[in-house]
């Protein structure tokens, strides 16, 4: 397969309540490509729901030696993902805003 | 006898003494039946039903007061032949031969356990006062004394009141069956 | 669940929990590695505790602490189990047991006729703990690196932090609460130093709900808050919530015990740890150096006792987690795999099955009787259907011995420290499944069995020795499945049963005719005959008020049979066979006269005509000679026999006779009702049932038929 990238946007709240459909959107773009981007910065708001859906791609990824990258990632996002410390589990570059 | 001289002194029989001294109430109703010519009862709060007489298999090596076995709703029940039991022969099927079903509680006080009286005809229940029961004779009547709960007047005779705790004991009729057992 | 019923579970439970305390005590001893066996104690112990806590039974709650806190330590490592402890704890467990029966009779209180024993108990636990009667600890095998690593520990680590382990329940999202807004207001109590998202617990994609929590965490955290404080800000969570806390400072152990706790694997926790900072890598690393020749005085244990190591195998944690993997997930698999059902509703159960098989009996009959072949075929499908209902029901009946067996350990643990011999035991065929009622029935016999063999049996260890034997003694359990029956032996490797001294004894007590030719299996039977006993001097166990014959009566009354064989010098062999279930029977119908009877299938061998010369009692058999019982005559049934008789072939065991019988009737499964006390002296009947037709019929007892048929002449040896 040739190094075909994909992006989606995720937008608004990235939360339990969207949770269900969230997971079905990214993990059905995963399926469709070898990299898949997704953009964070549209995201307002980011529970425990939503960020489990993202370690779950990004675990569904490297067992179907895919790849998901998370950009621009929002302050809502990274708020949460300092708070718990998963930068080094995505391994994304996360840019921090001024 | 009777010590009933005096219409307010009244004796009882042993079985009805104890029962008066236990506190507990001596039944006033008794189902009267059929034995040959004779009339005998037993108390209501024993007997669970009465059923016509019908199909019943024979045990083998058994004293001939047990007449065998019937199947009551699914459960195995034994039949005992009261005349028999009273020392005489068994009874004749007739066309009004009954099985009387009575639960009585087993020798270790315990268990409650089920049996069946063949009996010749089934009577009326009938109410008989305590101030009605005179004890049993120590002589005179044809049955064990132990057998007699009490002799209940109805209708102006005498009808004998069956202590049945001892009439269908089993440990009793255990033993028969080891002594005829023996025989073999 | 009213409380009675909550306090039933809590004593079936704590019986439960306490014969796995009794078990894995006396495994221990068997084992090299105990760490598995000390968790199972310790968990049986605390469980009690906490539970018996939850009824306020004070009494118990106050001895089990006692219990829990010298097995906390054991666990740790700060003292080792020894024999003389081992002894002492199954006594607790004893007493426990007593307690528990206490509770069971309706006692809620500490009964003072016991206490002053459950007090002396105590004392001597506290007299372990506080190390008077443990030995040294002296130098453990390297193999062995559990004590050696974690050591009574008076001083603490080095961490300034809290360490706050969370696991969020799954439904905690639908409860609608967020863990990343418990952990905002826990960052306003304190700093959160570190911390490890554990996505361990996320299942693969398909599997994986959205709406549920499968996320844990591992968090240092710096806070002057007490440790109150800190859990109060779980407090809304904290029922579908594993939360644990660490004080600062807090020993190796707290660590381990952590680990132990938690479901992920031991190396990867060590991993966890580090990285949130309770634990610096250093200290991991440093602790590799320490190795178990060290004694008391070694350095304090730090906090980083903990190894992990690429490679390097760490006895400590892999240990523990290993022990720790292997009870979850037996737990689980037992867990999920049985679930508790009132035997009394499992009677009622058959009750019904059995009703069922005579109402499809009865609606054969009248399929047959009116002759359409529509009810047939449909009531031919219902039996199909109601037999496999039965098999099935009968199945829920089933109960392994294996249960029974393993109780014998702790009997011939404890019967051969009296004796003063060593003995062993071997269970085979733990997994052998028998009726439930008789299971419940057939251990005070085996009990006896097994007593017996262990007094009577087992010779003395010098005499063992001198006759080229090993110094222990073993006695084996063995339960197998055999045509339609379980059979299981009780044999040991003594000095078996002496010919002469049995014949001796026999011919001493009027059993046997002395001038009358036994065969050796029949003189080795003779110890079950009543007033038989050899032993020169009776001891406590065997000799007195039970006896082997009361041994045979209630194996016969479980519808069983028991034999008995031996070699002189090398040991015994006890057998007893069993059927597999008393509720149904397969069985065989016959009629003398108006008398129908049932004979179990299993002991029909063939049916054939009726042919001999008048006056004798026996047929040809393909040249064998078979001995006749006349059933009209046996059981002096009146009437004439009809023109052609049949002879039912029945065999039992090594013997053969012919029942003679008006009328085959054919197969038919019955359930088997039992006949009323009063029928006891009736030794050739065993029970009843009832026909489709509503009638009655008896249930032979062909063991007992042949018995009375034997003792008038010779009874056909098998070929």
């Amino acid at each position: 397969m040739a190094d075909d990238v994909s992006r989606i946007a995720l937008d608004g709240e990235i939360t339990i309540y969207r949770a269900a459909d969230l997971k079905t959107t990214v993990l059905d773009a995963l399926r469709k490509t070898r990299v898949l981007e997704i953009d964070l910065s549209g995201v307002t708001e980011l529970d425990t729901a939503g960020l489990q859906v993202l370690m779950l791609a990004k675990q569904t990824a490297a067992a179907d030696q895919r790849e998901l990258r998370l950009l621009q990632h929002s302050p809502a996002v990274v708020e949460i993902f300092e708070m718990l410390d998963l930068v080094a589990f995505f391994g994304d570059a996360v840019l921090i805003h001024a | 006898m009777s010590a009933a001289n005096d219409a307010n002194v009244v004796t009882y029989g042993s079985s009805a003494i104890v029962a008066l001294q236990s506190g507990a109430a001596l039944p006033s109703q008794f189902l009267t039946f059929m034995l040959g010519e004779e009339q005998y009862a037993v108390g209501i709060l024993h007997i669970k039903e009465i059923i016509e007489y019908g199909s019943l298999a024979t045990v083998p090596m058994m004293p001939d007061c047990v007449r065998g076995v019937i199947n009551l709703r699914g459960a195995v029940v034994p039949v005992m032949d009261l005349s028999a039991r009273f020392g005489r022969a068994q009874s004749t099927i007739g066309k009004r031969s009954c099985i009387v079903i009575v639960e009585t509680e087993a020798g270790d006080g315990e268990s409650k356990q089920v049996l069946g009286m063949l009996v010749d005809a089934v009577n009326a229940v009938v109410e008989i006062a305590a101030a009605d029961i005179e004890p049993a004779p120590s002589f005179g009547t044809r049955i064990r004394p132990d057998f007699i709960a009490g002799m209940g007047k109805h209708n102006g005779r005498f009808v004998i009141l069956l202590e049945i705790g001892r009439v269908l004991s089993s440990e009793e009729i255990v033993e028969m069956a080891r002594g005829s057992a023996a025989v073999a | 669940m009213n409380l009675d019923e909550a306090l039933q579970t809590f004593i079936a439970e704590s019986r439960e929990l306490l014969e796995e305390m009794e078990n894995a005590l006396l495994n221990v001893d068997l084992a090299g590695d105990q760490s598995e066996a000390i968790n199972a104690i310790f968990r049986a112990a605390h469980t009690i505790k906490g539970s018996s806590g939850l009824f306020s039974l004070d009494h118990i709650v106050a001895f089990t602490h006692v219990v829990e806190s010298l097995l906390d330590k054991v666990r740790d490592g700060s003292i080792t189990l020894n024999d003389e402890m081992v002894v002492l704890l199954l006594s607790c467990c004893d007493y426990l047991s007593g307690m528990v029966d206490g509770l069971a009779a309706g006692q809620l209180e500490q009964d003072p006729d016991t206490a002053p024993e459950g007090e002396m108990l105590q004392q001597q636990l506290r007299r372990h703990m506080d190390g008077d009667a443990a030995p040294a600890a002296a130098a453990i095998p390297a193999l062995h690196a559990e004590p050696s690593v974690e050591r009574i520990d008076t001083e603490r680590g080095d961490s300034d932090y809290w360490h706050i382990s969370l696991r969020f329940g799954r439904v905690v999202l639908q409860n609608g609460m967020d863990p990343i807004a418990f952990l905002r207001y826990l960052a306003k109590l304190g700093r959160i130093v570190g911390i490890a998202t554990v996505p361990d617990a996320i299942p693969p994609a398909e599997e994986m709900d959205a709406e549920l929590c499968y996320l844990g965490f591992e968090i240092a955290f710096d806070s002057t808050a007490d440790r109150e404080a800190i859990a109060g800000v779980f407090e809304f969570v904290q029922e579908d919530c594993e939360i644990r806390i660490i004080p600062p400072h807090s020993k190796v152990s707290e660590y381990v015990n952590l680990i132990r706790a938690l479901p992920e694997q031991a190396a990867r926790l060590g991993e966890i740890l580090v990285r949130c900072g309770s634990v610096t890598q250093q200290e991991l690393d440093g602790a590799l150096h320490q190795q178990s020749h060290k004694e008391e005085d070694a350095p304090a244990q730090q906090l980083g006792s903990i190894l992990v190591g690429a490679g390097n195998v760490p006895p400590v944690v892999v240990e523990a987690a290993l022990a720790k993997q292997k009870q979850v997930s037996e737990q689980k698999a037992q867990e999920s795999r049985s679930i508790r059902v009132d035997s009394d509703k499992l009677d009622k159960l058959i009750d019904l099955v059995g009703e069922l098989i005579i109402a499809g009996a009865r609606a054969n009959m009248i399929g047959q009787h009116i002759q359409n072949t529509e009810l047939l075929e449909c009531t031919s499908t219902l039996t199909g259907l109601v037999e496999d209902v039965r098999d099935a029901a009968l199945e829920l009946r089933m109960v392994k011995i294996g249960a029974t067996f393993n109780r014998f350990q702790r009997v011939v643990h404890d019967v051969a420290r009296e004796l003063g011999k060593d003995i062993g035991l071997i269970v085979d065929g733990e997994d052998s499944e028998l009726d439930k009622t008789v299971v419940e029935k057939i251990g005070d016999p085996l009990m006896h069995l097994v007593r017996n063999a262990m007094d009577h049996g087992i010779e003395p260890a010098e005499v063992r020795v001198a006759a080229g034997k090993s110094a222990k003694g073993m006695i084996k359990l063995n339960a197998f499945h055999e045509s339609g029956s379980i059979v299981i032996e009780v044999s040991d490797d003594g000095g078996g049963l002496r010919k002469e001294k049995i014949l001796a004894k026999a011919v001493e007590r009027g059993l046997v005719d002395p001038e009358r030719k036994l065969t050796d299996s029949e003189i080795y039977n003779l110890i079950f005959e009543a007033g038989f006993s050899t032993a020169e001097k009776i001891t406590n166990l065997s000799g007195r008020g039970v006896g082997m014959d009361v041994v045979k009566r209630n194996i016969q009354a479980l519808r069983g049979s028991v034999d008995v064989s031996s070699r002189e010098g090398q040991g015994t062999t006890v057998t007893v066979r069993l059927p597999l279930t008393l509720a149904i029977i397969d069985g065989f119908l016959v009629q003398v006269g108006s008398s129908v009877f049932v004979v179990p299938l299993d002991m029909i061998e063939e049916c054939i005509e009726y042919a001999t010369e008048p006056g004798q009692d026996y047929t040809n058999l393909r040249g064998q000679v078979l001995p006749l019982v006349r059933l009209r005559e046996q059981f002096r049934i009146g009437g004439t026999a009809t023109r052609r008789e049949s002879i039912v072939v029945l065999k039992f065991g090594n013997h053969r006779a012919g029942m003679v019988v008006d009328t085959l009737l054919g197969e038919f499964q019955t359930v088997i009702k039992p006949l009323s006390p009063m029928f006891s002296e009736v030794k050739c009947i065993s029970g009843s049932t009832i026909l489709g037709s509503g009638e009655v019929a008896l249930i032979l007892d062909v063991a007992a038929l042949m018995h009375t048929v034997g003792g008038k002449g010779a009874v056909a040896q098998a070929a």
